[in-house]
């Protein structure tokens, strides 16, 4: 379980991310964070796993207070958390296999991982994490030889390859064409209702965001302006979450 | 003097349809009497006599018809010598390269955040770089004695200081995505650039450590002139010696060598880009 107790993010300058955010995740949900660019989505997403620091208020995952949480401790912590981003963020001159092993090496011994030493266990581990995304046939395939929607699967197979209970995810489908999209995030789906892994994404497109996830949070100037489940989002809504009326355009086809 | 003019004050341009614009002066105005100025104060101070050059300059020629034809016999002793210099560069790069890679992973400013860390890190480096290969030949032979050893550490040490400026540059420019993915895994950053930067950057690496091994094969030649091993102290031994033909041969294996060496290095450079 997330529960942001109203945490605030404030830059230098005086610019707030996050104006006393408060909210609860609970475990197995699909839940998709949408707004503006720059409404705080992507400080929210991050503050989760500590890769953003937050100003003020709680933030506990599982019960635990993880802006107290330092060096290893936070390692520690952030292993349970797998995380994909919009631009994949996958090491393009090596191979897929090297990619999702990557993910292994926090839970590895110094000497091992420097040299680059993967024991039979890991090796398996990430073969499988690939064949749950349907792609084991391209694991000895350099990263950048693969499409954009098979990369962002890569991306996702090294997520599992970490056994994460949380996934966050950074506009995962948001650099790929609608069809790719419609793939990836079905995948997503698949692997929050067989693995009950939590899923959060931040996403750019609305009808995506509501077909697929259960839960939709919305965000504007970093305060939550919507939040319940991804049936009860109205037009209206819309409109208050992003300022202005939606027009068909901002909304990516209907497939 | 109408052009004079125009170079400092150029006059406005004017467009047919009576609009006009004033261009801006040449910055060449102020750059190209600096440049004459320079180059001749340097002419005076470093005493260029061109009348020497045009009387003696021949004399280089004349060494190089008394090199024909080289002493063919002389090979025996010039083998030894000849790979002992290879060989102080090839250990004295590994030495550079591998240790410049912990150092530029600790000098690179998208790894580690903290700012007087990284200055006071870079800035003893620098004072480091700023010495010549030489002058640690001259250094390391007076601590270790004379011999290919004190090469091999002055070539080392220079490589090392050389290259860590490279990689913590080259590292700097690498998509630093993957870093962030890992981290976010929860490994360290000493893992997430073991496995999602060394990848971005081994190419790159090994191309630099060719690039290093060709300059140092031609300082190696020269280190010998210190007593610090090598071909050059054959080299000048035989120069002094005035046996021309043997000094001959000396210098048509070191020009194979570098001419074959760079020609493989470049070979493998361009593979790996």
């Amino acid at each position: 379980m997330i529960q942001f107790i109203n945490v605030k993010k404030t830059y230098p300058g005086n610019v707030h991310a996050l104006k006393g955010i408060n909210l609860t995740i609970e475990p197995g949900e699909f839940v998709a964070i949408i707004g503006l660019s720059g409404a705080g989505k992507s400080t929210l997403l991050r503050s989760i796993n500590q890769m953003h620091t937050i100003t003020d208020g709680q933030l506990l995952v599982n019960g635990l207070d993880v802006t107290k949480l330092k060096g290893k401790e936070l390692r520690q912590f952030r292993r349970h958390i797998g995380m994909v981003f919009q631009s994949f963020n996958l090491v393009k001159r090596t191979t897929v296999i090297k990619n999702v092993l990557a993910a292994r090496v926090a839970e590895m011994p110094m000497w091992s991982s420097l040299l680059g030493l993967y024991a039979k266990k890991d090796k398996i581990k990430a073969l499988e994490a690939l064949d749950q995304v349907g792609i084991l046939e391209k694991a000895y395939v350099r990263a950048d030889q693969l499409s954009g929607g098979q990369q962002q699967r890569v991306a996702l197979a090294r997520c599992l390859a970490q056994d994460p209970q949380i996934i966050l995810a950074d506009e995962p489908v948001a650099s790929l064409d609608p069809l790719t999209s419609q793939t990836v995030m079905q995948d997503f789906v698949r692997i929050n209702k067989s693995l009950g892994i939590t899923v959060i994404a931040n996403m750019h497109h609305v009808d995506i965001a509501t077909k697929y996830a259960s839960r939709i949070i919305g965000i504007k100037a970093g305060e939550i302006v919507f939040d319940g489940p991804s049936s009860t989002l109205t037009h209206d809504d819309l409109t208050n979450i992003y300022g202005r009326e939606l027009s068909k355009d901002d909304i990516k086809g209907d497939m | 003097m109408n052009w004079l003019k125009e170079l400092i004050h150029p006059s406005p341009i004017l467009l047919g349809n009576g609009k006009s614009i004033q261009p801006k002066r040449s910055p060449s105005v102020i750059i190209v009497p600096i440049v004459i100025f320079l180059v001749l104060g340097s002419a005076i101070i470093t005493e260029v006599d061109l009348v020497a050059l045009f009387k003696r300059g021949y004399q280089f020629f004349v060494m190089i018809v008394r090199m024909i034809p080289p002493n063919w016999s002389y090979y025996k002793n010039v083998i030894t010598p000849l790979i002992a210099t290879i060989m102080m560069s090839v250990i004295g790069t590994l030495l550079g390269a591998i240790l410049s890679l912990p150092l530029a992973f600790l000098s690179a400013n998208n790894i580690i955040k903290n700012k007087w860390f990284l200055n006071i890190n870079r800035g003893a480096f620098s004072i480091f770089r700023t010495l010549p290969v030489l002058v640690y030949a001259l250094v390391f032979r007076f601590i270790f004695g004379p011999g290919a050893f004190a090469g091999t550490l002055a070539i080392g040490l220079f490589t090392w200081t050389i290259m860590t400026k490279m990689l913590y540059e080259l590292i700097e420019t690498v998509d630093m995505g993957p870093f962030e993915a890992i981290e976010s895994s929860g490994a360290s950053r000493l893992k997430a650039f073991r496995v999602a930067i060394i990848p971005q950057i081994l190419g790159q690496y090994i191309s630099m450590m060719l690039y290093n091994f060709e300059m140092n094969v031609r300082s190696a030649a020269i280190l010998g002139y210190v007593g610090a091993g090598g071909i050059g102290m054959l080299m000048n031994e035989k120069l002094a010696l005035r046996e021309y033909d043997k000094l001959g041969l000396i210098l048509l294996f070191l020009l194979l060598t570098v001419y074959i060496i760079e020609s493989v290095s470049r070979l493998i450079r361009e593979r790996l880009n």
